[in-house]
């Protein structure tokens, strides 16, 4: 994209003016596109730190030990990390859970990569900046180095993250049973007898480097879709044809009849209509909201993305 | 035409967004009225993030 320099100055002037102007009302919903965050991002560094929310530490070490309870507690489990990368520093925002529908042995652990992109679309709808950051994933002994395995993946795959570097975490759980949270080093936490140690790796390292790891106050941004989590598992494939093929689809997590449930708006084009689509467990139901209430569509598809399709031609004037 | 020299706000986003936009392909946003800068973006493309997922390697 080519932008004279002039151009770039007279806006600069502008913003410039835009920030001494006394701050927007509240109420006030249209702030002029003019104006611009006074802290501009940092370029990014080679990553000197991990810093976690602290709803995202207590995920990883909750769903560790849950897991380790589970029928498939000897297997190894893993999360995906998305967050923030700035500057020297890699900020963790959320995490997806590798998925019941995950190829998982003793010995290895592959995501369910469909479900968890899918995932990431509903996650990010509010929050545009979040990027993929890296990989956690379990050792069933006391390893708490990845393996020169994970080594030959990881060092192509990095190349695909901002700042072609990426943060990995090694769940292990060889601690001792004191129920005592520490961190006996810079780049290792431990609760009880499950602790997780981190590393960076960037496309040109030949090995992974410990990396010191601070909390924040913050949230797990994907710890609402939990409860959904076998409704995204299920659907993810055609909902995610629909995000691609559709504009302005949402997703949301409300109250089902029974349990939490996945709902998808997608606006029509008169302005004042919606379809929306319920899913609770394995029931399927097609509404449209219209401005005096919703009406339940007589309508029984599996396939969301035929029905979606096939509602939006009878709803077509 | 009013020329002075930026001040340091000014000079750090203007570094920031074309450095932004060379090295990591971010967006230099143009206002749509009159397609005059509006500043950089950090938002992230669905496809680069969904690709990332997607590529994760197994892990052992």
């Amino acid at each position: 994209m080519a932008i004279a320099f002039s151009d770039l100055l007279q806006a600069l002037k502008r913003c410039a003016a835009n920030l001494v102007r006394p701050p927007l009302a509240t109420h006030d919903r249209k702030a002029p596109s003019t104006l611009v965050v006074a802290e501009p991002t940092p370029p990014l560094e080679p990553l000197r730190r991990i810093v976690l929310a602290d709803e995202v530490s207590r995920t990883l070490f909750a769903e560790f030990a849950q897991h380790r309870q589970g029928d498939r507690g000897k297997e190894e489990i893993g999360w995906d990390l998305l967050g923030l990368r700035r500057g020297s520093e890699a900020v963790v925002l959320a995490t997806l859970p590798a998925g019941t529908k995950r190829d998982a042995g003793s010995c290895h652990v592959l995501f369910d990569a469909e479900t968890q992109g899918f995932a990431s679309r509903v996650v990010r709808q509010g929050h545009r900046q979040l990027t993929m950051l890296g990989v956690v994933h379990t050792h069933p002994g006391s390893m708490r180095h990845p393996s020169s395995g994970d080594y030959r993946g990881d060092v192509q795959w990095v190349a695909n993250l901002r700042g072609q570097e990426g943060i990995f975490g090694i769940g292990t759980a060889d601690g001792s049973p004191d129920g005592v949270s520490r961190q006996p080093e810079v780049h290792r936490q431990c609760l009880g007898e499950l602790g997780f140690s981190w590393y960076a790796l960037g496309t040109n390292d030949r090995n992974y480097r410990a990396m010191p790891v601070e909390m924040t106050p913050g949230p797990d941004l994907a710890l609402a879709l939990r409860p959904i989590w076998d409704e995204l598992e299920y659907h993810a494939a055609r909902l995610d044809c629909l995000a691609r093929q559709l504009n302005r689809v949402t997703f949301d997590v409300v109250m089902g009849s029974r349990k939490q449930a996945l709902a998808m708006s997608i606006p029509l084009a008169d302005g004042t209509r919606s379809l929306r689509v319920l899913m609770e467990g394995r029931e399927i139901r097609y509404l449209v909201v219209t401005p005096d209430g919703p009406l339940a569509a007589d309508y029984r598809d599996d396939r969301i993305d035929h029905a979606v399709f096939v509602l939006l031609a009878e709803l077509t004037v | 035409m009013d020329f002075r020299p930026l001040n340091e706000l000014e000079r750090k986003e203007l570094v920031s967004a074309l450095r932004g936009n060379a090295e990591q392909g971010r967006a230099i946003l143009l206002d749509r009225r009159d397609t005059t800068f509006a500043g950089s973006t950090d938002e992230v493309p669905d496809d680069e993030v969904i690709s990332a997922i997607r590529s994760v390697p197994c892990h052992y």
